[in-house]
């Protein structure tokens, strides 16, 4: 059973998962900081990977400056999601209103709004069909280790995703934004009293999580080279349940969560068709819910 | 007197008026219209009980929806069952469906309900487009037979018309008794506050099955009419995608409003009818009447304390109307 192939699904798993991670950081981080769902964050991973596929087709600009311009409209997408469809419903500042389910439940659906807009908007100025990277820019190119080949698209799959989720831990640790932002996140009216800018604070959390969808998005485009308006929708979904599978507010059980659910995919789609595979988050984003109704990773949480 | 009043004129508006000027103006197309707002009126009014009135966010409708759909055209298809046998049916299979499901996500609240139900709706739709030997799959059924009775009637726009039009104002008179009696009170205090409910007496696990049930037995009529009426159905018909457009209806006519509901369903169905002419923008400016909608009247179009005052003068069958409050038993 462990023969090669196998094993090379568990390679394309991880890939696939750390795709997934990079999404779910994104929804999580937004989640501990407005507890809020932002249903536009698969609308910023398509808008990341057109950010690169326009840099590409206009100015062919190396490698790097790709990724550096699709984390930037990532980030000012994020920025400008906030003031559209979030700022607007934080008329109400006390703790009572900003855990309110009416609260919660308006901004959901004013960010399924909005992706609605933005997705559509995408079809209606790109056209709905398949953009495609240019070949030189496809990185496809096949890197053999042993009896094992990646696509050299893998390894700036790992190489990207280790460095942004590196960077993130480092950010939330060590810097003065990550500490308000998990200060905001604990307790947004004891870090208000303390004098922290929440306003700010969640405008770089959103600044933050949009960046790393975008870079996913990004990567996505270069790797498989299938842009569309709609790409965000899957993806989107399975970041959102690794996010409940890893307890909605811890960051590293959502990426551990993203992984799983990733691998769990590819290495079913190895044994059944293709169709099947789609089945597996739902599956156990029901059997999470059921058995660990916290999420796998959820901190004490008195209800659910 | 006044409630049967206003509700002659609803039965005019809805038999007599309605199809006389689609008759006159002579368009099978409007008559596929109003066929499908009357569709997703029946979807929105019962997804209403268990989002609006008990307050459990429900994102897997669509999945329920198809289940019924499904049932319906395999019964009509593979057993030639007439659609007054499937219809019930179909309701009946859903129901139960609705129940095995929501079983283990009862203990669930708030956004954990919510999440596990577009679980559950992905799954459905998932395992109706990948289980190819029993529903054909992507391909869908086709050829699903049209409202008719061998003798009395044909399959025609009106006569799907007038099957929907009757199944809609039976789920409005059913959902209606049901969420404004006392039943309705207690599914509203369910919603408030659960645990406060529970001290009270109230079998909230109990309330919460049976209104997810309700809600499940007619999305599951809705998915029988859907086939019967367009003959065709496949997958496609039965995504997320459907499950928000439910709940949007429901939140731009207001959440746990009865009439609330069908305002949404004609609203954003109709909508891009209307908007035909602009053509390729008409789904962004469905997204930005919700989003402004949500954005300046968050309880919605008709808000639930108005419209529940208003719902018990015109047709409360148990209120006082001498006395303005109370019940009479």
């Amino acid at each position: 059973m462990f023969d090669i192939f196998f094993v090379q699904q568990l390679v394309n798993g991880l890939s696939v998962g750390f795709i997934y991670a990079l999404m779910a950081i994104g929804f999580t981080l937004i989640f501990g900081v407005l507890n809020v769902v932002n249903f536009a964050h698969g609308e910023v991973y398509m808008i990341g990977a057109y950010a690169g596929w326009l840099s590409i087709t206009i100015f062919a600009p190396p490698l790097f400056v790709v990724i550096l311009v699709a984390l930037a409209i990532g980030a000012l997408a994020g920025f400008g999601l906030e003031r559209i469809a979030f700022k607007p419903f934080r008329r109400f500042r006390d703790e009572a209103s900003l855990k309110s389910k009416a609260m919660r439940e308006a901004t959901l659906l004013s960010s399924l709004a909005i992706s609605i807009i933005v997705r559509e908007l995408a079809e209606k100025i790109f056209g709905s069909n398949m953009q495609t990277i240019p070949q030189d820019y496809l990185l496809l190119t096949p890197i053999q280790i042993g009896p094992l080949s990646f696509a050299s698209g893998q390894f700036l799959i790992f190489g990207l995703s280790i460095v942004m989720l590196g960077g993130l831990q480092w950010l939330l640790k060590r810097t003065q934004v990550g500490l308000s932002i998990r200060a905001v996140a604990n307790n947004p009216m004891g870090a208000t009293y303390v004098g922290i800018n929440t306003e700010r604070t969640i405008i770089a959390t959103f600044v933050i999580g949009s960046t790393l969808g975008a870079a996913a998005g990004l990567v996505v485009g270069l790797y498989q080279g299938a842009i569309f308006p709609a790409m965000g929708f899957a993806p989107g979904i399975k970041a959102f349940v690794a996010m409940v599978m890893g307890g909605l507010s811890s960051i590293g059980g959502a990426v551990v969560c993203a992984i799983i659910l990733g691998v769990a995919e590819s290495v079913t789609t190895s044994f059944f068709a293709q169709g099947w595979g789609d089945l597996v988050a739902y599956v156990f984003l029901v059997m999470t819910l059921i058995f660990f109704p916290t999420g796998l990773f959820g901190g004490g949480r008195d209800r659910v | 007197m006044r409630r049967s009043l206003s509700i002659l004129v609803i039965f005019i508006a809805i038999f007599v008026v309605l199809p006389g000027i689609l008759a006159v103006v002579g368009g099978g197309y409007w008559f596929r219209v109003t066929t499908t707002i009357g569709v997703f009126a029946i979807l929105t009014m019962s997804a209403n009980l268990v989002s609006g009135t008990t307050g459990l966010m429900t994102l897997g409708h669509a999945g329920f929806y198809g289940i019924g759909a499904y049932t319906a055209a395999l019964l009509a298809t593979g057993l030639h069952w007439p659609f007054y046998l499937t219809l019930p049916v179909a309701g009946a299979v859903t129901a139960c469906f609705g129940i095995l499901l929501a079983l283990p996500t009862m203990r669930l609240i708030g956004i954990y309900f919510a999440v596990a139900t577009l679980g559950l709706g992905e799954i459905i739709h998932l395992t109706l487009l990948n289980w190819v030997g029993f529903t054909r799959g992507p391909m869908g059924i086709s050829a699903i037979p049209g409202i008719a009775l061998d003798g009395l009637f044909a399959a025609s726009d009106m006569g799907n018309y007038y099957a929907v039009a009757i199944t809609a104002a039976l789920t409005a008179f059913v959902l209606g008794r049901l969420a404004h009696s006392y039943y309705g009170n207690a599914l509203r205090a369910v919603r408030e506050d659960d645990q406060c409910a529970a001290s009270m007496g109230l079998n909230v696990v109990r309330l919460k099955i049976q209104s997810f049930a309700f809600a499940c037995f007619f999305a599951g009529v809705a998915g029988a009419l859907w086939a019967h009426t367009t003959g065709y159905i496949s997958p496609g018909d039965f995504r997320f995608s459907e499950s928000i457009l439910i709940l949007a209806m429901i939140v731009v006519g207001g959440l746990g409003s009865l009439p609330g509901a069908i305002v949404g369903a004609v609203i954003l169905l109709g909508l891009p009818e209307v908007l035909r002419p602009i053509g390729d923008y008409r789904m962004i400016v469905v997204g930005a009447v919700m989003f402004l909608s949500i954005l300046f009247l968050p309880r919605g179009l008709l808000g639930e304390t108005s419209v529940l005052s208003l719902m018990r003068r015109q047709f409360g069958l148990a209120w006082d109307n001498a006395k303005q409050l109370g019940w009479r038993q």
